[in-house]
């Protein structure tokens, strides 16, 4: 009790004297000697694994390409079984594409011919199911990938906007919440305008095996983003493509504090609503847009309270 | 032949020497095929397939709370080590130190603080997750600050230990001038209901035991140490009963007047160190209000514990109030003993061993007891008196224990 209140109150105290109104501090009760300190889990203190940068491949999209019908984008996917740390200390026997969950962003432009060279490194029978619209025997659903075994997915990348790709081995369930999702862009014709592109796919972990998360994140490890905030400038757009992966739990959502962004539904492009909260479910994705008014720290989290507390919070740290 | 041979070495001096040193051998023996199987039996345990992983639970022995703060107590059950990863409060995922270790080793315990705002009389649920992500979780059910090691409290818990336990035995040795006036198959008649309260707490002491250990990890040995509780206590017993009746207090080698009483006092204080214990630790733990109610449910539950140890006093000289006030405090005063352990550290494994030996310790006064009304009693154990006054102490055992 005592010195919490005071620095809290400090900047009201500029407030009151902007707004020409007085504002009282509240005081506390006797007893009421509670370790105050952020509102969330900021800095040092925050038990995230992993160091600065560790995310980067899957933070940062590759660049788009300019329109080519016919290009051919090449990408391997291999699948792996490998122990992943995702909570800080905590680590899980995860599946995965490449060795990381989420897999690699896949990124194509329309009218592009997209050839996955697909090889299953792990115990299990895998495919990849990417969303979008191709050929029946290209879906990852009949050409089951034993262990050992390749496959090549080949056709064209459309339609555009923004989608994700998964495991469909059945138990669909535990091909999913093990790990094997990414995301998949493809790119309009028309260029999209430049900005700050980053990617973020919501997923969650069920380390004990009760069919309940212990927890949630975005592109992986638990309040990566709150120990190490995104970077982004003021003056330039920033771009989220955004995927809901997240097992057991029925939706996810990602909520931007301090601003209001533009969401494009599955990355369409003449359709937005202008928001700072978007809804979804496993599965469903879009694009948000943000065009940040002020510099300084700002928070973005899932608006279920629980998946925030459980990891699935961070920060931008918006500079001029 | 080798049967004479034997016969033969045994008589030479030397050879029984060498013979108890054979003693060794199968130790020695053990420790090498203990050696071999250490080093390769791997392979064996593989001709029977793999054997699952370990659960990597942690054991929440004790979650205290102070304001702005929770601390949870962890030990290590298993085998295998455990380390402490992530700690969650109400399923949120909170910033924590770590008081010891924070990789346990078999039966290490560490002590986890988190700074934590909690909510006053509202239920906490803590989750400590391993370093493979299993997470335990313990719940408090009103979360109220838990009472620290000072001086007011611990006078409270003795002046508690004190009312349910000396105060009511104490009033119950007031019978004792009613009983030496007795008819002598009346004064049977209260030994077997003596009788009768001693099994009613026997079983309620085994049973709580029982149950105490269901819930110990595995590795802390649960139904062993309950065997071990009662034997220890009903042989310790036995080897008492044996010294007080060779000193001559009573004759025909059964145990009568104060000596007796005294076995009784002993049994029944046993039973109040565990009934303390388990007062202590759920007041603590706020699992029980210690209220008005409960106090006085307690206080006509135990009067009958003294009118236990009257019973048999009633018979032979009189003894003194000096002795009547030793026979109380040994009764009573272990129940102070146990509301003092039990507030202070919460041990189930100390919860378990406690009830054990006041189950031994009952059944054994409850042998010497039915000896005597057996031998001594108008009518044997079969008269009216006997059968009536056994029945009578169970039911009395069991509606004032519906008080509590």
């Amino acid at each position: 009790m005592g010195a919490a209140p005071v620095v809290a109150a400090a900047p009201f105290a500029g407030m009151a004297l902007a707004g020409g109104r007085t504002r009282e501090a509240t005081h506390l009760g006797p007893g009421h000697a509670f370790n105050a300190g952020h509102a969330a889990m900021i800095g040092e203190e925050v038990p995230a694994p992993g160091q600065a940068g560790d995310l980067d491949a899957l933070t940062y999209p590759p660049a788009a390409l300019p329109h080519q019908p016919g290009r051919v984008r090449e990408y391997t996917l291999i699948a792996q079984d490998r122990e992943i740390e995702v909570a800080k200390g905590v680590v899980y026997p995860a599946w995965t594409y490449n060795g990381t969950v989420p897999g690699p962003v896949i990124r194509a432009t329309e009218d592009d011919i997209l050839r996955v060279e697909f090889a299953n490194g792990g115990a299990h029978p895998h495919t990849i199911h990417f969303h979008g619209i191709h050929p029946s025997n290209m879906d990852g659903v009949f050409e089951v990938v034993n262990p050992g075994d390749r496959f090549t997915y080949e056709f064209p990348a459309r339609p555009y906007g923004m989608h994700l790709y998964h495991c469909h081995a059945t138990p669909l369930k535990k091909h999913i919440h093990k790990g094997l999702y990414g995301a998949f862009i493809i790119d309009p014709p028309e260029p999209r305008p430049p900005a700050q592109e980053l990617v973020m796919v919501m997923n969650a972990f069920d380390t004990d095996g009760d069919g309940e998360n212990n927890f949630y994140a975005v592109n992986g490890p638990a309040f990566f983003y709150a120990r190490y905030p995104i970077k982004v400038k003021r003056s330039q757009t920033v771009r989220i493509y955004l995927a809901n992966l997240t097992e057991f739990d029925l939706i996810n959502s990602f909520h931007l504090h301090g601003d209001f962004f533009r969401y494009y539904p599955t990355g369409s492009t003449d359709y937005f609503e202008y928001t700072d909260t978007v809804m979804l479910c496993q599965g469903q994705r879009g694009i948000i847009e943000i065009d940040f008014a002020n510099t300084g720290r700002f928070m973005f989290h899932a608006h279920q309270s629980e998946f925030a507390e459980l990891g699935w919070m961070g920060f931008f740290e918006v500079e001029d | 032949m080798e049967a004479r041979s034997v016969a033969e070495n045994t008589q030479r001096p030397g050879d029984t020497t060498r013979w108890r040193l054979w003693a060794l051998v199968p130790i020695l023996l053990l420790v090498a095929v203990v050696a071999l199987f250490s080093a390769r039996g791997g392979s064996v345990l593989e001709l029977v397939g793999q054997s699952p992983p370990p659960a990597d639970e942690f054991d929440i022995r004790r979650v205290e709370l102070s304001p702005g703060e929770v601390r949870i107590r962890v030990t290590n059950p298993q085998r295998e080590d455990l380390t402490i990863a992530t700690v969650t409060v109400d399923d949120a995922i909170v910033p924590f130190t770590v008081e010891g270790d924070e990789t346990l080793g078999r039966l290490r315990s560490s002590t986890i603080v988190v700074p934590y705002d909690w909510v006053q009389d509202e239920p906490l649920a803590v989750g400590v997750t391993s370093s493979t992500g299993i997470q335990t979780t313990a719940e408090v059910a009103a979360a109220v600050e838990t009472p620290g090691p000072s001086v007011d409290g611990f006078f409270g818990y003795a002046l508690i230990g004190a009312l349910v336990g000396i105060v009511p035995i104490a009033l119950g040795l007031l019978w004792l001038p009613s009983l030496r006036r007795a008819r002598p198959q009346w004064l049977a008649a209260f030994m077997a209901l003596t009788g009768g309260l001693l099994t009613f707490l026997a079983v309620e002491a085994l049973a709580e035991a029982l149950e105490l250990q269901a819930v110990l990890p595995g590795a802390l040995g649960g139904p062993g140490l309950v065997v071990l509780g009662v034997a220890i206590s009903y042989l310790a017993l036995t080897f008492l009963s044996q010294r007080l009746s060779s000193r001559g207090t009573s004759p025909g080698g059964t145990l009568g007047g104060l000596a007796l009483a005294m076995l009784v006092a002993i049994g029944i204080g046993v039973h109040n160190l565990g009934e303390g214990l388990a007062i202590g630790t759920s007041f603590a733990l706020g699992e029980l209000t210690l209220g008005t109610f409960l106090i006085v449910g307690f206080m006509i539950h135990n009067v009958t514990e003294g009118l236990g140890i009257a019973a048999p006093a009633a018979e032979g000289r009189a003894p003194g109030l000096g002795r009547l006030a030793l026979l109380a405090l040994i009764a009573g005063a272990p129940t102070i003993l146990g509301a003092w352990i039990g507030g202070y550290i919460t041990n189930d494994v100390l919860g378990v061993l406690f009830f054990s030996l006041a189950a031994g310790a009952a059944l054994q006064v409850v042998v010497e007891v039915v000896r005597y009304v057996a031998r001594r009693a108008p009518g044997g154990l079969t008269s009216g008196y006997a059968v009536g006054g056994f029945l009578s102490g169970l039911a009395i055992m069991y509606v004032t224990g519906l008080l509590v």
